[in-house]
């Protein structure tokens, strides 16, 4: 007698719920992260990179924001010599050595330094206390394959320091900047463009949904710009706490605001530590309390003996 | 004799009651210590190469270990070893409680079975040596039942180890059960129950020095008032099961067959509510300070010990949410002597089989509570669907095909725990090598993983070192043996590790002498496999997980290629001192000292 289990007919199938579970893969973008530290910052009267930002810096703020949209490495683009405050893990540092010369030529260095780890890189300034992740992926997804940049013009004006470029564009902004042709628009003239307007940009759902204003665009250049973006309350984010750190009712997600996964963790009375660590949006688990957070993020605190 | 010895293992022979016993020689003792290290000792000098695992001529170990008898919080450990029916592969699993120090205090450190009982019996083994008993009023009955049964029939002091009716029929993935507790991996309940034996009894008729019983007890009174801080404070608050929406939210929660690692119904099966809403008790092994029983009840009143790995394996594995329903799975399989890994394991694949119609079973689905039962049902009584699911699911998909293999969850036919390997890489590699198949407690990587210090989405040369690492560990907790769940209380693990073992033995013992046990003992392990008919195929994981991507919550997609596993491989074979093919040269087989009959044990290449 055949076993019980066998199915007579090989070819019979049945409705398959498994596809029910399948979930479509949307990937962070194999792209490499570029953030230009190295303008004067006259205006500011101090380096922008260096400027606080909840317990970090901006530099700081801006490198990580970058890392968590692009699947490569972050570069950080100064002027020779630069002094820089602390980075975060995985971050490189490239000399500029031809200062002074502007955007394009720091987009030249950065397209460079980055073409041989990735085609395609997103290039930002440091100065972006706003920039958001969803905001840089949406950039990132324009630039399709008949594409050489893709450009975000909002608040009506363009964007070319917080934009997506081929990297193999290096060697043209090379050529324009040795010929003394330093504005990026010289660049833009002799490639294939895509410009993203707001209505572009907003038709992304997370855009539209965790960036509305377009606020990722968002530069500081004087002290009242800065004091004024400091001054505004920290993103809104949930919280949720797990095992023994959920107790004392301390149990389901939370909103709370917080700039930082320190702040996130002591809003909720904890420290990171030996014993305590945060998964953010599901994804690595860090102690690392400079970790910028940004509106719609989840975190969770897991106790670190997870595991059995 | 070093202290913490007898120096002798027990030898019984099944077919006629009859016993001898095994000298261990100090330097076997020294290089093996005892629990998982001095059983698979035992293993290469006592399996006939090549054996069947259900033969008779099988040997099955019941291995104690130096810190067993004394203050030493959660030494009241043993290893039961084999060749596993399940892997074909050498099996170590490890019980606790009061077995462990009534049988190490027969007299030996070690009791060996082999050969097969004429009737269903009992091994008595005490002061008056070893003998057999008729247990024919015991089979048939659940281990905790047959356990209680004999003990009463037995009167005080006696300590039974037991397998369910699933070890009887030979289940591949039956285990051997003592006071609730279970040696649960790799089929040892099948190994002894095909043996006709029902259960081994001991009671404690000597006692064991320690070298230096004042600096023993200093080092216990130092370690009791350690357990009780906040490494362990999961163990004792929650248990085990805090793992599981911790896991969910870090995207490492397996489920329905590792198709997808976050489950819509975890919540339901939280430890934060279900603590609350089903919690009745909270237990200790012997000689336990941590506590980290969690027992909880079902809506009909039956109780069932809840930790992680059951929830998971008989839940989101098999896309189950309603608690009770998972609680009483987890309760049958306690009653069957059943692996509730293996069994979540197979279940799951049987049920992904069914719905893409490989195999006949329209009742079978993901997220059936009643299926489920009813699986575990058939697999205990050996019958309908049963009879196959019973051999795992490797072989299950051996048999089915139809491109079964690619989703069957286990490595060496050890079906995979609840860490998902995609999502951490380190464990992924260390899953992929180790001895005993897919397994978690003899390769803790995933710690490495959930450190914050490396990237568990992209494994590489860190993660290949964390393996490796955690594995050594293992090997020492497992083989002195202490309990893993103290292992967050020692920040110098192997030089803590030998300043508890020095008292008790005497040996002038430090970290780097037990760096090098632990790499023997992982070394031994796979040199028996060697000469079991390991592959280097064998090393791997199962296709789905390295052809299928997973999305985690931020965007980012985890994926583990067939090239960055075999990268992570040829590291961690680099790392041990094997050659490319996995394995090891003829410098490392000399330090293993495995000798059988006069004869070096040796592998072929």
């Amino acid at each position: 007698m055949a076993p019980t289990w066998k199915v007579p007919n090989r070819s019979r199938t049945h409705a398959s719920p498994l596809n029910q579970h399948s979930s479509s893969i949307v990937d962070v973008v194999a792209a490499v992260g570029v953030v230009l530290v190295g303008g004067r910052s006259s205006r500011m009267g101090s380096p922008k990179s260096d400027l606080e930002w909840h317990g970090s810096t901006l530099l700081r703020r801006t490198t990580a924001v970058v890392a968590r949209a692009v699947e490569g490495p972050v570069l950080v683009v100064r002027a020779a010599g630069q002094l820089l405050p602390e980075l975060g893990p995985g971050v490189t540092v490239h000399d500029d050595t031809r200062e002074g010369r502007g955007p394009l030529q720091g987009i030249a260095v950065a397209l460079a330094a980055a073409a041989d780890r990735a085609d395609v890189a997103f290039v930002c300034s440091t100065d972006m206390p706003f920039l958001h992740v969803a905001f840089v992926r949406a950039v990132l997804r324009a630039l399709t394959e008949d594409v050489d940049v893709a450009l975000p013009v909002t608040r009506g004006y363009p964007q070319p320091l917080a934009a997506a470029y081929r990297t193999s564009l290096a060697p043209l902004a090379d050529k324009l900047v040795a010929a003394d042709r330093l504005r990026p628009a010289f660049l833009f003239d002799e490639c294939r463009v895509t410009r993203l307007d707001d209505a572009a940009l907003r038709a992304d759902p997370l855009v539209a949904a965790l960036d509305p204003a377009l606020d990722s665009v968002v530069n500081l250049n004087e002290p009242a710009d800065y004091e004024q973006a400091r001054s505004l309350p920290p993103p809104e984010i949930t919280v949720q706490c797990f095992g023994v750190l959920a107790g004392q009712g301390g149990r389901g997600p939370r909103t709370v605001r917080a700039a930082t996964l320190a702040e996130a963790a002591a809003a909720v009375s904890l420290r990171l530590g030996q014993h305590v660590l945060a998964a953010l949006n599901g994804d690595q688990v860090t102690r690392d309390g400079h970790l910028p957070l940004l509106t719609g993020d989840t975190v969770a605190f897991i106790s670190a003996d997870a595991g059995g | 004799m070093p202290g913490g010895y007898f120096g002798r293992a027990l030898i019984v022979d099944l077919d006629d009651g009859s016993s001898s016993t095994l000298e261990l020689a100090d330097d076997v003792l020294r290089r093996y210590l005892g629990g998982s290290g001095l059983g698979t000792w035992l293993m290469h000098r006592l399996a006939p190469r090549g054996v069947d695992p259900l033969a008779p001529e099988a040997p099955l170990a019941f291995v104690f270990s130096p810190l067993v008898g004394t203050p030493l919080t959660t030494s009241a450990k043993f290893a039961v070893v084999a060749k596993s029916p399940l892997t074909g592969m050498l099996n170590d699993a490890l019980a606790s409680s009061h077995f462990a120090i009534a049988g190490k205090l027969t007299g030996h450190d070690a009791i060996v079975v082999r050969g097969r009982c004429a009737r269903p019996s009992a091994l008595l083994i005490d002061g008056d040596g070893a003998r057999l008993v008729d247990a024919e009023a015991e089979w048939g009955l659940p281990a905790a039942e047959a356990e209680a049964l004999l003990c009463a029939r037995l009167g005080r002091g006696w300590r039974v180890a037991s397998v369910g009716p699933a070890g009887e029929r030979g289940v591949h993935y039956a285990t051997v059960s003592h006071d609730g507790r279970h040696a649960g991996r790799g089929g040892l309940g099948a190994v002894m129950g095909t043996k006709n034996l029902k259960a081994v009894a001991v009671r404690a008729c000597t006692k064991v020095a320690s070298a230096d019983p004042a600096a023993v007890m200093g080092a216990a009174k130092d370690l009791r008032e350690r357990s009780f801080g906040p490494a362990t404070a999961k163990y004792r608050e929650l248990g085990t099961l805090a793992n599981l929406l911790a896991f969910n939210a870090i995207n490492t929660l397996p489920t329905r067959n590792f198709t997808a690692a976050t489950f819509a119904g975890a919540p339901k099966l939280g430890a934060e509510d279900l603590a609350e809403l089903r919690g009745v008790a909270r237990n200790s092994c012997a000689s336990c300070t941590i506590g980290c029983e969690h027992i909880y009840a079902t809506k009909n009143g039956k109780k069932v010990r809840v930790e992680y790995e059951n929830v998971f394996a008989l839940g989101p594995m098999c896309g189950v949410s309603d608690p009770d329903e998972v609680l009483t799975a987890s309760a049958r399989c306690d009653e069957l002597g059943l692996d509730t890994i293996s069994t979540g394991g197979t279940v799951a694949w049987a049920m992904e089989c069914a719905e893409r119609g490989l195999i006949d079973a329209p009742w079978l689905r993901f997220g059936d509570g009643g299926a489920l039962l009813r699986a575990i049902n058939e697999i205990g009584a050996g019958v309908g669907l049963g009879a196959l699911l019973a051999l795992g699911s490797r072989r299950a998909a051996e048999m089915v095909g139809g491109g079964s293999e690619r989703f069957a969850p286990h490595v060496k036919g050890l079906e995979l725990p609840g860490y998902e390997p995609r999502t951490l890489q380190a464990m992924a590699l260390g899953l992929a090598v180790n001895a005993r198949g897919a397994d978690h407690n003899r390769s803790g990587a995933y710690e490495a993983d959930l450190s914050g210090d490396l990237d568990r989405l992209s494994g590489g040369q860190r993660h290949v070192l964390a393996a490796v690492e955690t594995e050594d560990r293992a090997a020492i907790m497992d083989s002195m043996i202490l309990c893993k769940f103290l292992r967050g209380v020692f920040t110098e693990p192997f030089d803590e590790w030998a300043g508890l073992l020095s008292p008790v033995t005497g040996w002038d013992v430090d970290g780097e002498e037990l760096r090098a046990t632990a790499r023997r003992i992982v070394l031994a392990k796979r040199m028996f496999n060697l000469r079991e008919g390991w592959v280097p195929a064998d090393d791997w994981l199962p296709a789905r997980l390295l052809e299928e991507p997973l999305e985690v919550g931020s965007g980012r997609v985890a994926r583990l290629s067939p090239d960055r596993l075999r990268a992570m491989i040829d590291g961690y074979y680099e790392a041990r001192g094997l050659d490319s093919s996995g394995r090891p040269g003829a410098a490392a087989s000399e330090d293993l000292a495995l000798m059988t009959d006069g004869e070096r044990v040796t592998f072929r290449s």
